[in-house]
């Protein structure tokens, strides 16, 4: 090959490869139209399976409707299901099902649907939802029971999760492995046009939707008739796309970029409760803290205004206990909540024998009070670690810190390395408790190591006796009071949930329902003409 | 030539041993699994056996590496651990959008650095010569991601001229090309320079001087066509590199590929994708090495005698 011919061979695959791509792109409709980015956390949905998927965005709440929905104040409403009742041993649900609905392909939802439905959770890695449901039975077309294996009142809280979203059985069944990449057919407001991994899920409105839940104002097709939900992993991206115009929201706002946001006049906000709190994370199982004395004068010496200010810019919570504050189960006994009390915490260091030196760093037996601060490479993880270390350097610790990014942590913590880490969830219910200190799940989830007869005792209690909701909430109240009476943690922060909108694209309502931004407020939003 | 070729094709087989070998044991080594990434709150620790099982990832290391040699052989490159498809489909799906940009980048590189090169080469000494210099040699010491940030804030956010991020046709082509592209238009440039000076004080050179040849046919027509041997064996072996370099351009722009697919990937432990982007990337730099030699091969034969 001579110069010429390898110059005019790299031309050609240039040109061929663009205009291969370049054809699939066609002229997007102008009107009522949306495009939106996804958080961090919903990039890389691999389909929109609500029964096998591990991981759904934003559209799963679209395409698909659900028995009930939750509110932001986490109270349930109808949807699908139009009234439900329990038995008073809580080993039966009824519910009342809506009467014509269809899904995008035409066929009706009925009793018949939901005993399909819930049989298909069996083995499924979203098995957990449904595995106190022995089975379902259709008792006429429009009324469904199931019947329980045991008790659970947080029933209504799995079918509210966009894990429950109901599929079309004709559909799903025909499309087998594959149903949820090119394929997803729910009774929902908006319909499935394509899905690229990792890039974009292209929805367009459903013009036969009349069943929106009594969390929206609008009960029929959406006013915006084509989304699209863009995945863009850098956060100054999506920043610069929101700004420009390029997209007309964020359904994720990094806190860092706040401040920018707030003085653009064409960006308009919703701040919705918090979905999750960040919190220091023990070893109990060995020294120092596996001694009661440390982690509580650990905890007093945090200062979680402090913290509110510098790394979060005062947007957001305090965090004194575990749960988010919207939970009823958040509500402990105010003598429980763990709050700054440098006094105390040097107190209890003295009395427990650590002496400090002439450097300021306490010891006992010779051995100076030195401990690792795991944390994460992400910004606000790194900055509230170096604040924790600043803030316990003054009750006398030496605190040095170990950035990891976010899987090579966990399995630090799953080897019982670490001695103290900054750590977040995001989870809107109580049994989150379980799922970080319940004994079975040592090391991991349970990294805290926590193995405590007594807070187990109220853990099984809470999990697997609650008949009501009520005796649901008072059961994981005293669980969540142990825990807290032992320092097992450090609540830190809880984050607000920050939306950010182009207001010269855009017009959101000004009250945003459901504990995320979700189908009953993406059926209310409109364009702005 | 055909010998010398197949002679090298063969040469690659113990070396895609070693490459895989690499590939496989750098994920698995790495802290972290997908298994943690799939789960949620709420989850049972009995699902996390399950989903090891479904996938092989509670048998031996050792074995789990021969269980992926034994299909890659087949030309299976296993299926997705958190997507649930085929890697070869999902690598399929996303190759031509950074062989797209690649050889866009490549090509602009190549105009660019050769436009340049001639340049100060004929202008040697002199200030355009230290100015071209001067500009590449900066050009290229800025890192393609603060180079793609610093393109959107003028091009796209100030100037409004072409889209920020995304895949939507030529226009969204543009600044992507230019990050990955303009580091290589100093090593392209600094190449062709050095050829031509050296090419020039040949004595053919000479002899075309003393024959009253224009300078400009000279420099154009005889002193460039020897100096494009090195530049094209550097442009060879940059195919690959040009690939890996899409990987952080990918994701300040949002855009699909090979970069994207690898990132996400990692993030996710997806082991099976991991191991399949990587060897891709990895036989791309050894193919365009190969295609190098070949090439410089076929340009100046004495080459070919000598490593034949």
């Amino acid at each position: 090959m001579n110069r010429r011919q390898f110059l005019a061979s790299t031309s050609a695959i240039t040109l061929a490869a663009g205009l291969g791509l370049g054809a699939g792109q066609s002229a997007r409709a102008a009107e009522s139209e949306a495009v939106l980015v996804l958080s961090s956390s919903e990039v890389g949905a691999p389909n929109q399976d609500p029964i096998r998927a591990s991981l759904l965005n934003t559209a799963a709440y679209l395409i698909y409707d659900r028995l009930v929905e939750q509110d932001v104040d986490q109270s349930y409403h109808p949807h699908l299901a139009e009234s439900w009742e329990t038995s008073a041993d809580g080993m039966s649900w009824t519910f009342k099902l809506r009467q014509g609905v269809r899904f995008h392909d035409g066929e009706p939802f009925n009793a018949a649907t939901v005993t399909w439905w819930i049989a298909k959770y069996r083995g499924s890695v979203n098995d957990y939802l449904t595995d106190a449901i022995d089975h379902a039975e259709a008792v006429d077309e429009h009324t469904v029971r199931f019947v329980m294996k045991r008790a659970e009142p947080n029933l209504i809280y799995n079918l509210a999760s966009s894990f429950m979203g109901i599929p079309s059985p004709k559909s799903y069944d025909a499309a087998g492995d594959s149903y949820g990449v090119n394929e997803a057919i729910g009774t929902g407001p908006y319909k499935l046009e394509s899905l690229v991994v990792g890039q974009e899920t292209v929805l367009v409105a459903n013009e036969d939707y009349a069943w929106g839940s009594d969390l929206s104002e609008n009960k029929g097709a959406p006013y915006i008739k084509r989304l699209s939900l863009r995945e863009i992993p850098d956060a100054s991206t999506a920043f610069l796309e929101l700004k420009t115009g390029g997209v007309g929201m964020l359904l994720g706002v990094p806190d860092e970029f706040l401040p920018q946001m707030q003085a653009d006049k064409n960006i308009g906000f919703r701040s919705l409760p918090g979905f999750g709190v960040t919190y220091l994370m023990f070893n109990s199982k060995s020294e120092p803290f596996s001694d009661m004395a440390l982690r509580q004068a650990t905890a007093l010496a945090i200062d979680q205004s402090a913290i509110l200010k510098s790394v979060f810019s005062g947007v957001g919570l305090e965090a004194h206990q575990f749960l988010i504050s919207s939970l009823a189960e958040s509500k402990v006994e105010p003598k429980f909540e763990i709050r700054y009390d440098i006094a105390k915490a040097n107190e209890l260091l003295d009395k427990a024998g650590w002496a400090r030196g002439s450097d300021g760093i306490r010891a006992k037996d010779g051995k100076a009070l030195k401990i690792k601060l795991s944390t994460q490479s992400e910004t606000e993880f790194r900055r509230t670690g170096e604040i924790v270390q600043a803030q316990l350097k003054a009750l006398g610790m030496d605190v040095e810190i170990v950035t990891f990014d976010s899987s090579t942590i966990r399995d630090h913590l799953k080897k019982g390395e670490h001695q103290l880490a900054v750590r977040h969830y995001d989870w809107n219910n109580a049994d989150i408790l379980d799922w970080f200190y319940s004994s079975k799940n040592i090391p991991y989830p349970n990294s805290t190591m926590w193995d405590d007869p007594k807070s187990q005792e109220l853990h099984d209690i809470a999990m697997h006796q609650s008949k009501t909701g009520d005796e649901r909430v008072a059961n994981f109240l005293h669980y969540h009071e142990r825990l807290l009476s032992q320092f097992a943690f450090v609540p830190v922060h809880e984050p607000l949930q920050n939306v950010a909108f182009n207001n010269t694209l855009l017009e959101v309502p000004e009250k945003v329902r459901g504990p995320q931004l979700t189908q009953p407020t993406f059926v209310d939003m409109k364009t702005v003409a | 030539m055909l010998a010398f070729t197949l002679k090298r094709l063969l040469l690659l087989l113990p070396v895609f041993f070693v490459v895989s070998l690499v590939v496989f044991l750098i994920i698995h080594l790495v802290p972290g699994d997908p298994i943690d990434n799939l789960l949620r709150p709420g989850a049972s620790p009995a699902q996390r056996l399950q989903i090891a099982a479904k996938y092989g990832l509670d048998r031996g290391l050792a074995e789990q590496y021969f269980v992926w040699m034994g299909r890659l052989l087949t030309g299976d490159l296993g299926t997705s651990i958190v997507q649930g498809r085929p890697v070869s489909a999902l690598i399929a799906q996303n190759l031509p959008y950074s062989l797209q940009l690649g050889a866009a980048a490549l090509l602009f590189s190549a105009l660019v650095g050769i436009v340049a090169g001639v340049v100060a080469a004929s202008f040697q000494g002199t200030r355009l010569d230290d100015g071209i210099t001067g500009v590449i040699l900066l050009g290229s010491t800025v890192p393609s991601f603060f180079l793609g940030l610093l393109l959107i804030l003028v091009f796209a956010v100030w100037l409004g001229w072409v889209p920020i991020s995304g895949a939507r046709g030529w226009s969204s082509l543009i600044l992507p090309v230019l990050a990955t592209g303009l580091g290589g238009i100093a090593l392209v440039a600094r190449v062709t320079r050095i050829a031509m000076v050296e090419t020039a004080r040949q004595d053919f050179v000479m002899l075309l001087h003393a024959k009253g040849l224009s300078p400009l046919v000279i420099q154009l027509r005889h002193v460039l066509r020897h100096a494009m041997v090195p530049v094209v064996t550097i442009l060879s072996l940059r195919i690959g590199w040009i690939l890996g370099g899409t990987v952080t351009v990918e994701y300040v722009f949002a855009r699909p590929g090979l970069g994207s697919l690898l990132i996400r990937a990692l993030n996710q432990r997806d082991y099976p994708l991991v191991q399949g982007c990587l060897l891709m990337l990895a036989m791309a730099v050894i193919l365009g090495t190969l295609m190098g030699d070949v090439v410089q091969a076929a340009m100046d034969p004495r080459q070919r005698e000598a490593r034949s």
